[in-house]
């Protein structure tokens, strides 16, 4: 609830802020947006340091007051606090510094106005995660042998890496990002690093700060600590934290748990979730998700590493448009009623996706409901000989239902491509599986296997423009393609980002640029950066939203010109990097307009075992 | 396509080595599985027969798909962890009615899996195929390197399956003298060392056979047919309508 109010808080401001002008999406455009912009918008690395340094000394020094700062500054009043902001950073000449730092310097300003009420939280805040902290190193070495003495030598050792880390050791506080979800009576769900148990009292001052901050009226989004950003999620009954120090924007780190909170929707069905905490507010739902940590770790680990989370749209596989049509027709051809989607997927990408005609009519499928069954497919892998069947729910596209999935490698023992099917009937196995036997005999009469294998991502260098180094490039929908999935391209990431450091901190550039144009408080429309090792220019439009990375000694009119080959490249490849037309077929017998909580569904989701637990 | 002649489910708490049983049988070796997600199909060739395997996920969370994977069912594994008791236990309260939708000649097999964790035997056996089921072997365990030599305490006995599974068979309303002895049905495993693996996969498939050729002779349409007939109709009927 509170996550849509304040998204049209963010509406608003967009809207303030918006110049007209710039949404006309032509390389001329960029050129005069760019010549506009003075060279005084985009300062040198050097002239950045200096002021980075002289916001951490007021950041330290303002350090306590600022935790109770947030947390007061809530909800209610976000919205002024916004306004605030954009006030105080239209003063600002160093556009490009890191976001922290220059929120830090509004909140100076607010700061003044703080009254002893709010220092006294302050104070409690504090003392209690100090006292967790003092807690934690008795019982983390508690809860740690006793786990080990319980599941022990017989757990594979892979399983319990992360698990069975020491909650109260350095190098579990170093980690990047962790998270954390509990239930709203403070029961640890689950751990990125380290077992739950260990993390309880943690977990319980999670949940104290949610509800000291709820007693008043008011909801907790965040606290900012020197180096770290907190930010708290709730979802029905369940509050998921994030504790980063990876300079992520709050917004990219709440999108970030929204995607933990849909994939444990996925396993489960919101339905089931609230009718469980409705029976028993303090039931352990680890019962329910035991097995299913590598899920969720595994998504936190392509949520780190994959783009396609952060742009909120699926990258698919580059492919000859007449490949990927014979290929949607084979599967447009393997049909069996209740089937509603076939998915085919290779090296981890989309290749392609075929949907019933009437649930396309009435909805249509979300990038986020695509990433959550590829990490389920990346994760459930191991042993792949097997065909399974598998209940999942598609949370955007109906939380409170499942769907039962159908998933056979096409290619053993090679594992590459994986077809999915998605039926609304549980009995419907066997008839799925007969429709992959005739996929199969359909895609060895024609060979597509080993097309497909000779398919692969592209090299930046296929675009012929010298400077350019990597790109993503999203476009947005147009209308009479309004049914379409959001998709990116990208190509490869080359040298010099093929280290994992490396395409990390490219990453990493990406994601401050992509805070940066969807600030809140002051979306950007063009920012053109010059950083050390590399410049960086990304762009949103009406039709599109691009991020590129040149080589740092490019000059700006070069970068223009670059973009705009690129585009035309882009637009020549289209047929290939893009899914263009969705393919349909008709399923079902009679067209009582889309399962979409059609009635079997609801059945299913309450059916599925968990009313006999409680 | 191989059509399926009998139907073998395998049922436990979650982190009983389901998988690893399996894998062990068909790919004759161990390695880690990870949690199965919902249950896997396959089908194993046994001598001039097909049969299709479930291995099903034990996590609660894929419950309600139980009774799915055990329709028709020509044989149930019952699976639980010698070092655990608790997993005992589910069988008997979670799992033992997913059968109700078994056939009714099923035949049903109770398996304490990690052996080698609390047996010194099944630590060495490198899985000859036949090894002796219930001889009270003396030999000292020669602990290969390999295996962690540590020999925990074991919670379930040989005593407490037997009586699960008369229990198992009060509950299917079978008369014990006219079923399966317990002594025949209950196994102990090691699907890290293979102990006992092919004995527990070639007796069920021996008992299975009166069953399968029942079958073959009864020319009796299984589910499956049924079910892919019905999709052979119905698409062809979804092409004539979509023209």
């Amino acid at each position: 609830m509170e996550r849509d109010s304040h998204q049209e808080g963010e509406a608003q401001v967009v809207k303030n802020c918006d110049p007209p002008s710039d949404c006309v999406p032509t390389a001329e455009t960029l050129a005069t947006s760019l010549s506009l912009l003075g060279n005084h918008m985009f300062p040198d690395p050097v002239e950045k340091n200096d002021s980075t340094s002289v916001d951490k000394e007021e950041h330290a020094t303002l350090h306590q007051s600022k935790v109770t700062q947030k947390e007061q500054h809530l909800d209610a009043e976000s919205h002024s606090n916004q306004v605030n902001k954009l006030e105080a950073e239209e003063t600002e000449n160093s556009e490009y510094q890191n976001n922290e730092s220059t929120k830090s310097v509004d909140r100076d300003a607010e700061d003044a106005g703080t009254d002893n009420d709010q220092s006294e939280s302050g104070e409690f805040v504090v003392a209690m995660l100090a006292k967790a902290k003092l807690e934690e190193q008795g019982i983390g070495v508690k809860g740690r042998s006793s786990l080990l003495l319980e599941a022990g030598t017989q757990e594979p050792a892979a399983f319990m890496s992360h698990r069975d880390e020491d909650v109260t050791a350095d190098s579990w506080r170093q980690h990047r990002k962790h998270v954390f979800v509990l239930s709203e009576a403070g029961k640890p769900i689950y751990s990125r690093y380290g077992s739950e148990e260990a993390l309880s009292s943690t977990m319980g001052v999670m949940m104290a700060l949610v509800s000291f901050v709820q007693s008043g009226d008011n909801i907790i989004r965040s606290v900012y600590s020197e180096g770290h950003t907190v930010v708290f999620l709730q979802k029905g009954p369940l509050v998921l934290v994030c504790v980063s120090s990876s300079r992520q924007s709050e917004q990219q780190l709440r999108e970030e748990l929204l995607y933990v909170y849909y994939q444990i929707i996925s396993m489960l069905t919101q339905a089931s979730i609230s009718r469980i905490f409705e029976h028993k507010k303090n039931y352990d739902l680890r019962r329910l998700l035991a097995g299913s940590e590598k899920i969720l770790d595994g998504l936190l680990n392509l949520v780190d590493s994959d783009p396609s989370f952060l742009l909120a749209a699926v990258h698919c596989l580059p492919l000859a448009s007449s490949l990927r049509d014979s290929i949607s027709q084979i599967l447009q051809k393997a049909i069996t009623p209740n089937l509603v989607f076939s998915i085919l997927i290779a090296k981890n990408q989309l290749l392609t996706i075929v949907q019933e005609k009437t649930v396309i009519e009435d909805t249509r499928l979300e990038p986020t409901d695509i990433h959550l069954l590829l990490n389920l497919i990346g994760a459930s892998s191991a042993f792949q000989a097997g065909e399974i069947w598998t209940p999942i729910c598609l949370p955007l596209f109906n939380p409170d239902c499942y769907f039962y999935a159908y998933i056979s490698y096409l290619d053993p023992p090679e594992c590459t491509v994986c077809l999915l099917l998605l039926s609304t009937d549980k009995e419907a196995f066997y008839a799925v599986a007969e429709c992959k036997r005739k996929i199969e005999e359909a895609m060895v009469a024609q060979n597509s296997l080993s097309l497909i294998a000779k398919a692969q991502s592209y090299s930046v260098s296929q675009v012929g423009v010298s400077d350019l180094r990597h790109f993503m490039y999203k476009p947005f929908d147009v209308p009479d393609n309004y049914r379409q999935l959001t998709q990116f391209t990208s190509p490869e990431m080359e040298a010099p980002y093929s280290s994992e450091e490396e395409k990390m901190r490219l990453l990493d550039l990406y994601r401050y640029m992509h805070s940066r144009i969807h600030s809140t408080s002051r979306p950007l429309k063009l920012i053109y950066q010059v950083a050390e090792r590399e410049t960086l220019l990304a762009w949103v439009t009406s039709k599109f939203e691009l991020y590129t990375c040149f080589s740092p000694l490019v000059t700006k009119a070069c970068a223009i010109t670059a973009i705009t080959k690129l585009l035309r490249w882009i637009k020549k490849e289209e047929d290939r990097l893009f899914i263009r037309y969705p393919p349909k077929y008709s399923t079902t017998t009679n067209p009582s307009k889309s399962s979409r909580g059609g009635k079997s569904d609801q059945q299913d989701s309450t059916d599925n075992g968990f009313l006999s637990l409680l | 396509m191989k059509k399926p002649d009998a139907k073998l489910v395998l049922l436990g708490d979650m982190n009983v080595g389901k998988t690893s049983l399996l894998h062990r049988y068909t790919e004759r070796k161990f390695k880690d599985t990870i949690s199965t997600v919902g249950g896997a199909f396959f089908l194993k060739q046994w001598g001039p027969y097909n049969m299709s395997i479930w291995d099903t996920a034990g996590r609660e969370q894929f419950h309600g798909l139980g009774s799915m994977y055990c329709r028709g069912a020509a044989a149930v594994i019952f699976t639980y962890d010698v070092t655990n008791w608790q997993s005992l236990v589910e069988l008997e309260e979670r799992f033992l009615s997913l059968t109700d939708t078994a056939n009714h000649d099923c035949i049903y097999a109770v398996v304490g899996n990690k052996a080698d964790l609390t047996d010194a035997k099944a630590q060495m056996s490198q899985d000859s195929g036949r090894p002796q089921l219930l001889s009270a072997c003396p030999t000292p365990p020669a602990t290969p390197a390999s295996l962690s030599g540590v020999i925990l305490h074991k919670q379930v006995t040989h005593e407490d399956a037997v009586a699960l599974y008369g229990r198992i068979l009060r509950y299917k309303g079978l008369e014990e003298k006219s079923s399966l002895p317990a002594e025949k049905m209950c196994f102990e495993t090691s699907a890290k060392t293979g102990h006992n693996v092919d004995t527990l996969f070639e007796t069920l498939f021996d008992l299975m056979l009166p069953s399968i050729l029942r079958k073959r002779n009864e020319n009796q349409n299984s589910p499956t047919v049924d079910l892919e007939e019905c999709s052979v109709a119905s698409s062809k009927q979804a092409k004539s309508a979509c023209c």
